[in-house]
């Protein structure tokens, strides 16, 4: 029987983390060898290959934006802050780099497997959150698109509502987005002359 | 001349009354009759004195009974708690003082304290291969009941996972409180509904008042009987036997041990009630071991204790848990007839590893029936 569940799928991920030698190291390490994670830990540079990490821990007291190889926000893996000064300072600066979930130092004897699901599933809305947005916006610069593909339907002889309906039934039938399906009607009639020729 | 032998004082916590007092009571029968070996046995350089205390099933009563166990004065272990939910209650006290905790009853994972040491089954030593024995021989579709609370949710989760895996179907999942004993909804419901299996991971009483009732419903209607529709459990050992009397016949169980099993517990004797009574067993020999092996470091954390001793351990210095037997066993006759039995089972208390643990060769999902 092959078991495959879905919550604790963590065996096999790699770990980075950030953080000079200290007993917070060590408690991670340990939390992480049961959950089945592989653990690096480097300081104060990140490794070359930190791209190919599942999940980077970071130490919220002493880090700085140079250590990390993207910009502030926009890593592309999930990120755990490793808070002990609550300052808000160094608050705003865990947020800058986009922390998905915290652990409180000195770390206790768990935290960690729930940090990481919860960084996990913050990072992937986060995610399909800004794929989604980048989707729309899109769309939405296409407008003046969609609004000449309505124009040139309803010149023949349709209302505008008639003519919008029609778009939509194209873009379905091939299986478009609207923006699409008004791009092509509107190229057809610019190679036939049809928009402003 | 003999040297005089050290006394060492060891902390018990389990309560004597309550809903799952038996269960308490077995544990701790277990813990005081490894005590007595120790102390008969003059190849330990110390003797062991129970500290006890008795939180009688009130959750609110573990945490400052287990401070005040470890306030006694050098007191660096204490073995105790049956649920997971007392468990986690003496865990910030454990971890404030330094001192260990011996885990000694079955639970739902997902923990691994470096201040508490596990010799009991977590899910992939009782659920797991539970699962894998009855699917493939009685079908896919189960009901799933439990004590509401991090045990039953939690294995129940799992066992909805397993199943759905299996392309099967839950057909009800209810819970009911610790001590509560109105099972009449549930019984309604699987009457209804004809699953293949029912998954009780209810505890104590309320387990004793479903078993009766499910077995009037197996003597009123034949579709209910063990061949057909059998009721399974990882936490019901023998020790409540007295309790459900009849009832009890043709539940299938998982454990690391049943009474008469040979193997673990590997020291001395062999007679236990119960797993219970072995796990409690095994965890202060287990103790008892790690301590004459490594002199001096009789009130050190467990994780110093583990890293310097070189004497083999049943313990993984990882996760702190045991690896055990699983014995599949159905009850016959008022004893546990043991069904499959796969030696030495790894813990995997994150469930991360238990696709390819060695060992555990579970049976393809064929429905048969």
């Amino acid at each position: 029987m092959k078991v495959r569940l879905h919550i604790s799928d963590l065996s096999k991920m790699r770990i980075v983390i950030l953080h000079r030698p200290h007993a917070t190291v060590e408690s991670l390490s340990r939390q992480c060898k049961p959950i089945g994670v592989q653990v690096l830990d480097c300081w104060p540079e990140l490794p070359r290959n930190v791209l190919a990490a599942d999940f980077v821990f970071f130490d919220a007291d002493m880090g700085y934006d140079a250590q990390f190889p993207w910009n502030a926000g926009e890593a592309p893996m999930p990120m755990i802050a490793l808070i002990g000064s609550e300052a808000p300072g160094r608050i705003a600066w865990s947020l800058s780099q986009g922390a998905d979930a915290q652990i409180l130092k000195p770390l206790g004897g768990g935290g960690v497997f729930s940090a990481l699901l919860i960084a996990r599933r913050a990072f992937e809305v986060r995610q399909s959150m800004r794929d989604e947005i980048c989707v729309l916006r899109g769309r939405l610069s296409q407008r003046q698109t969609v609004v000449q593909a309505v124009m040139l339907l309803a010149a023949a002889g349709r209302s505008e509502d008639e003519a919008y309906a029609l778009l939509r039934h194209l873009a379905m039938s091939q299986r478009e987005t609207i923006e699409e399906a008004a791009h092509k009607i509107v190229f057809d009639a610019r190679n036939e002359g049809g928009l402003n020729g | 001349m003999k040297l005089a032998r050290k006394p060492l004082k060891l902390g018990i916590l389990f309560s004597l009354s309550g809903s799952y007092g038996m269960l308490s009571r077995a544990s701790r029968r277990g813990a005081l009759r490894a005590i007595d070996a120790v102390n008969a046995d003059d190849s330990f350089g110390f003797t062991f004195e129970a500290i006890q205390r008795d939180p009688a099933g009130n959750i609110d009563l573990y945490a400052p009974l287990c401070r005040e166990i470890l306030e006694e004065g050098s007191v660096a272990h204490v073995i105790g708690c049956v649920t997971s939910w007392s468990r986690k209650e003496v865990i910030p006290v454990l971890e404030k003082l330094g001192a260990t905790l011996w885990y000694s009853v079955p639970y739902e994972g997902f923990e691994a304290s470096d201040h508490v040491v596990y010799t009991h089954a977590c899910p992939n030593q009782h659920l797991l291969p539970l699962l894998g024995w009855v699917l493939p021989r009685f079908g896919v579709r189960g009901y799933l009941i439990g004590s509401n609370y991090i045990w039953g949710w939690e294995l129940n989760r799992v066992a909805r996972e397993v199943i759905q895996e299996a392309g099967g179907e839950i057909l009800g999942e209810r819970y009911l409180a610790l001590n509560d004993t109105d099972i009449s909804r549930m019984i309604e419901e699987i009457r209804v509904t004809r699953p293949n299996f029912v998954l009780n991971s209810l505890v104590g009483v309320s387990s004793y008042a479903f078993l009766k009732a499910f077995a009037d419903l197996a003597k009123a209607d034949c579709y209910f009987t063990p061949e057909s529709c059998p009721v399974l459990s990882c936490n019901l050992t023998e020790s409540e036997f007295t309790e459900i009397g009849d009832a009890a016949e043709g539940l299938i169980s998982a454990g690391p041990y049943f009474r008469g099993a040979k193997g673990w517990p590997c020291q001395g004797v062999r007679d236990f009630g119960s797993s219970l009574e072995a796990a409690s067993w095994a965890a202060v020999m287990e103790l008892s071991q790690l301590l004459r092996a490594n002199p001096g470091l009789e009130t050190a954390p467990i994780s110093k204790l583990l890293s310097v001793n070189t004497l083999p351990t049943m313990i993984n210095t990882e996760t702190h848990h045991t690896a055990l037997p699983v014995v599949i066993a159905q009850v016959k006759d008022g004893a546990f007839d043991v069904l499959e039995l796969w030696k030495d089972i790894t813990a995997d208390p994150y469930l991360s590893y238990s696709e390819h643990l060695p060992g555990v060769r579970l049976p393809s999902l064929r429905v048969v029936k």
